[in-house]
C-alpha cells in the first residue's frame, strides 16, 4: 500500500522517526528544560511562584565553597584516573596484542571489571576496605606490614586516592581493550621492516606504536575522562562523598541538590556547568576524530 | 604475532612459564574481590567478625543465602532487573535496528548527521536530563512505573545499539539485499528476514551490552524507581548498607547473586561483547 508511494529519502527517515523522537525526548528536551531551570527560581517548596533569574543560580553556585570543592574533586579524580587507566591499559594492550596462553580465559578476565556494575563493586570494595574486618587490614596487619589498622576511607586524603585505586582497577582494561583495537590496525611489516634495520623493543614502541596508536590513545583518553567526569554511583555507594565532602563529586553534589534539598534550580545550574565542560570534551574527541578520518 | 623477536625468544620455556605466571597474576588481580565476597558470603557471622582474621570459612554455610533469598526484598530486586533490562533490550534493539537499516543502507539527505547527532546525545549526563525527566514522569505517572524507565533506557542506550548494528549492517553484501528485493522483498522484511539473521554477531553484541548496561545503569534507577518494591537489585543493594547497621554477609551475599547473571553473560559471550565494544572504535 503505501509503501509503493513512498519514495527512498521518505521510508529511509520514516525508519529513523521513531528512535529520533524517543532520543529527543528523553535526551534533548530534558537537557533543553534543565537549562530553562538553571535559569529560574523554580523549586517544590515554593510552588507555581516561579520566574527568570537570569544567572542568579550560577552565581550562587560559583560562591558556594562545597560546589567549588565537588568541582575540584571531580577535575582531580578525572585527571588522575584516566591518566593511569591510559598507562595500565596500554601495558595490558601490548601484552594482549601478542599471542599469548589461554587466550579465552585472558578476555574474560579482562572483560570481567568492564561487565561489574560499578555500583556494586564500589560495595565490594567498601567490605574490602573496611577498617575492622577488611582483606587490605587483614593482610597488612597480621603479617606486620602496617602496625595500625588504616582508615582506607575515612581520613583526608586518603579516601580520594582509595576511590580512584576502585575506578582505576575497574577501567584499565576497558581502556586496554580500546587500544587494542588500535594496535590490531598496525601493519605487521612495518614491525618486519625496523626489525631488519635493528630496531629494539622500545625504539619500535616510540617510532612505530605510539604514532600509530595516538588517534586511539586520544579516543579512549576523551572517551574515559567523559565518563569519569560525570562519576557518581561509585562516590554515592562507596564513601556518599565523605568525609567531609574529600570525595564527592560534581555528579554527588548535583544530586543532592536535587533530591536532598529538592533545590531544583542551583541543582540545575550544576548540571549545565557539568554539561558543558563534558560537551566542550566531546567536542574536541569530535575534532580529533575527523582530523584522523581526514 | 606481528612481533618478530619476540616470538623468537618467546620460545624458550621460560617464557612460557613467565606467560602462565603474568595470567595468573591478571587472573588473581581482577577476581580477588569477587573471590572475597564469595568467601564472605559462605562463612559464619562469627568467622566474618574474627580477628585474627579467618580467610577460609571454617564452617562453610549456606545460612546466608538461605536468608537473602527468603528473607529479604533481593529477591524482588533482582525480578525487577530481570524485568527492567529485558523490556528495555528488546525496545532498544526494535527501534535501533530500524534506525540502523536506515543509516547503514537507504539514501536520504541528512544521515550522516543523525549518525553524530545520535552519538553526540549519548555523551549526555545524567545529571543533565535527570531534574526535567523527574518532573515530567512525575506528571505523567512513570515514576515507579516499570514503562518510564524502560522509556528512558530506551532513550538513553538506543545511540551504542545503532552505532554497533549500522557498523554491521554494512559489512553485509550490497547484491545479497538486491537479490531480495528482486524476490519482491520489501524494505521491512529485508531487514527481518536478511539483515538481522546475517548480522547475528551484532545483534548479540548490542543486545548484551545494552542487558548489561541497563542492569548496571544506577543513577535514574535511583530516581525513577525510588519505591522499595520497585527497586533494581545495582539500587536495592547499595541503598542496603544503613548509617549504623551493615549486614556484611548478607550484603556480600546480595552482590554476590546479583553479579552472576552478568558475570555469566559476560563470559559466555566474551568474543561478541569485545567485537561490539570495539566496533566503533575500529571505524
Amino acid at each position: 500500500m503505501s509503501r509503493t508511494r513512498l519514495s527512498e529519502p521518505a521510508y529511509g527517515i520514516l525508519l529513523v522517526l521513531p528512535m529520533f523522537v524517543i532520543v529527543v525526548g528523553i535526551l534533548f528536551l530534558p537537557t533543553a528544560y534543565t537549562i530553562g531551570l538553571s535559569l529560574s527560581n523554580f523549586s517544590f517548596i515554593k510552588g507555581a511562584a516561579r520566574s527568570f533569574v537570569g544567572l542568579a543560580n550560577y552565581f550562587a553556585m560559583f560562591a558556594d565553597e562545597e560546589f567549588r570543592s565537588s568541582l575540584i574533586n571531580s577535575v582531580f579524580f578525572t585527571g588522575v584516573t584516566v591518566v593511569l587507566e591510559l598507562l595500565f591499559g596500554l601495558v595490558l594492550a601490548v601484552i594482549l596484542n601478542r599471542k599469548f596462553v589461554m587466550p579465552g580465559l585472558l578476555r574474560a578476565t579482562v572483560l570481567f571489571p568492564w561487565a561489574l556494575p560499578t555500583a556494586l563493586n564500589a560495595i565490594i570494595w567498601r567490605w574490602l576496605f573496611n577498617p575492622d574486618f577488611g582483606l587490605f587490614n587483614s593482610i597488612l596487619v597480621t603479617l606486620g606490614f602496617s602496625a595500625t589498622k588504616i582508615n582506607w576511607l575515612g581520613e583526608i586524603p586518603l579516601s580520594m586516592f582509595s576511590m580512584m585505586t576502585v575506578a582505576i582497577w575497574k577501567t584499565s582494561s576497558f581502556m586496554a581493550l580500546i587500544l587494542l583495537t588500535g594496535l590490531q590496525t598496525i601493519p605487521a611489516d612495518l614491525y618486519e621492516a625496523a626489525e631488519i634495520d635493528g630496531a629494539g623493543f622500545w625504539y619500535r614502541l616510540r617510532r612505530i606504536t605510539l604514532p600509530l596508536l595516538t588517534p586511539s590513545i586520544l579516543l579512549a583518553l576523551l572517551f574515559r575522562s567523559m565518563d569519569a567526569f560525570r562519576a557518581f554511583e561509585l562516590p554515592f555507594a562507596l564513601t556518599q562523598g565523605g568525609p567531609a565532602g574529600s570525595t564527592q563529586t560534581l555528579s554527588l553534589f548535583g544530586y543532592r541538590q536535587f533530591f536532598q534539598f529538592l533545590k531544583f534550580d542551583t541543582g540545575s545550574a550544576v548540571s549545565v556547568i557539568q554539561f558543558i565542560l563534558i560537551m566542550a570534551l566531546g567536542a574536541l574527541y569530535l575534532r580529533v576524530f575527523r582530523t584522523e578520518a581526514d | 604475532m606481528t612481533d618478530l623477536t619476540t616470538s623468537r625468544t618467546l620460545k624458550g620455556t621460560g617464557w612460557t612459564v613467565l606467560k602462565y605466571l603474568f595470567v595468573l597474576f591478571l587472573v588473581v588481580l581482577f577476581f580477588f574481590p569477587i573471590a572475597w565476597i564469595f568467601l564472605t558470603s559462605i562463612k559464619t557471622t562469627g568467622d566474618i567478625y574474627a580477628w585474627p582474621p579467618t580467610y577460609l570459612p571454617h564452617h562453610p554455610t549456606l545460612k546466608n543465602y538461605e536468608a537473602v533469598l527468603f528473607g529479604s526484598k533481593l529477591g524482588r530486586y533482582i525480578l525487577n532487573s530481570i524485568i527492567v533490562s529485558s523490556l528495555s533490550t528488546i525496545s532498544v534493539l526494535f527501534f535501533s535496528s530500524l534506525a540502523g537499516y536506515s543509516i547503514a543502507r537507504i539514501h536520504f539527505r541528512g544521515r550522516g548527521f543523525l549518525l553524530i547527532f545520535f552519538l553526540a546525545m549519548s555523551m549526555f549526563p545524567q545529571l543533565s536530563i535527570v531534574p526535567s525527566l523527574f518532573i515530567w514522569f512525575r506528571k505523567l505517572g512513570l515514576i515507579n512505573n516499570y514503562l518510564g524507565i524502560v522509556i528512558a533506557y530506551t532513550g538513553l542506550f538506543s545511540p551504542i545499539s545503532l552505532w554497533i548494528l549500522s557498523t554491521y549492517f554494512r559489512t553485509i553484501p550490497l547484491e545479497i539485499e538486491e537479490s531480495a528485493k528482486l524476490d519482491g522483498c520489501g524494505r521491512l522484511r529485508t531487514l527481518w528476514r536478511i539483515m538481522l539473521p546475517l548480522s547475528i554477531p551484532g545483534v548479540i553484541a548490542a543486545s548484551l551490552i545494552v542487558f548489561i548496561q541497563t542492569w548496571n545503569e544506577f543513577f535514574l534507577a535511583l530516581v525513577l524507581l525510588s519505591q522499595n518494591l520497585l527497586r533494581t537489585a545495582t539500587v536495592g543493594i547499595a541503598l542496603y548498607p544503613g548509617q549504623y547497621s551493615f549486614p556484611w554477609e548478607l550484603i556480600t551475599t546480595a552482590t554476590f547473586l546479583a553479579i552472576i547473571p552478568i558475570f555469566a553473560l559476560s563470559a559466555i559471550f566474551q568474543k561478541q561483547i569485545i567485537g561490539g565494544l570495539t566496533a566503533g572504535a575500529v571505524k
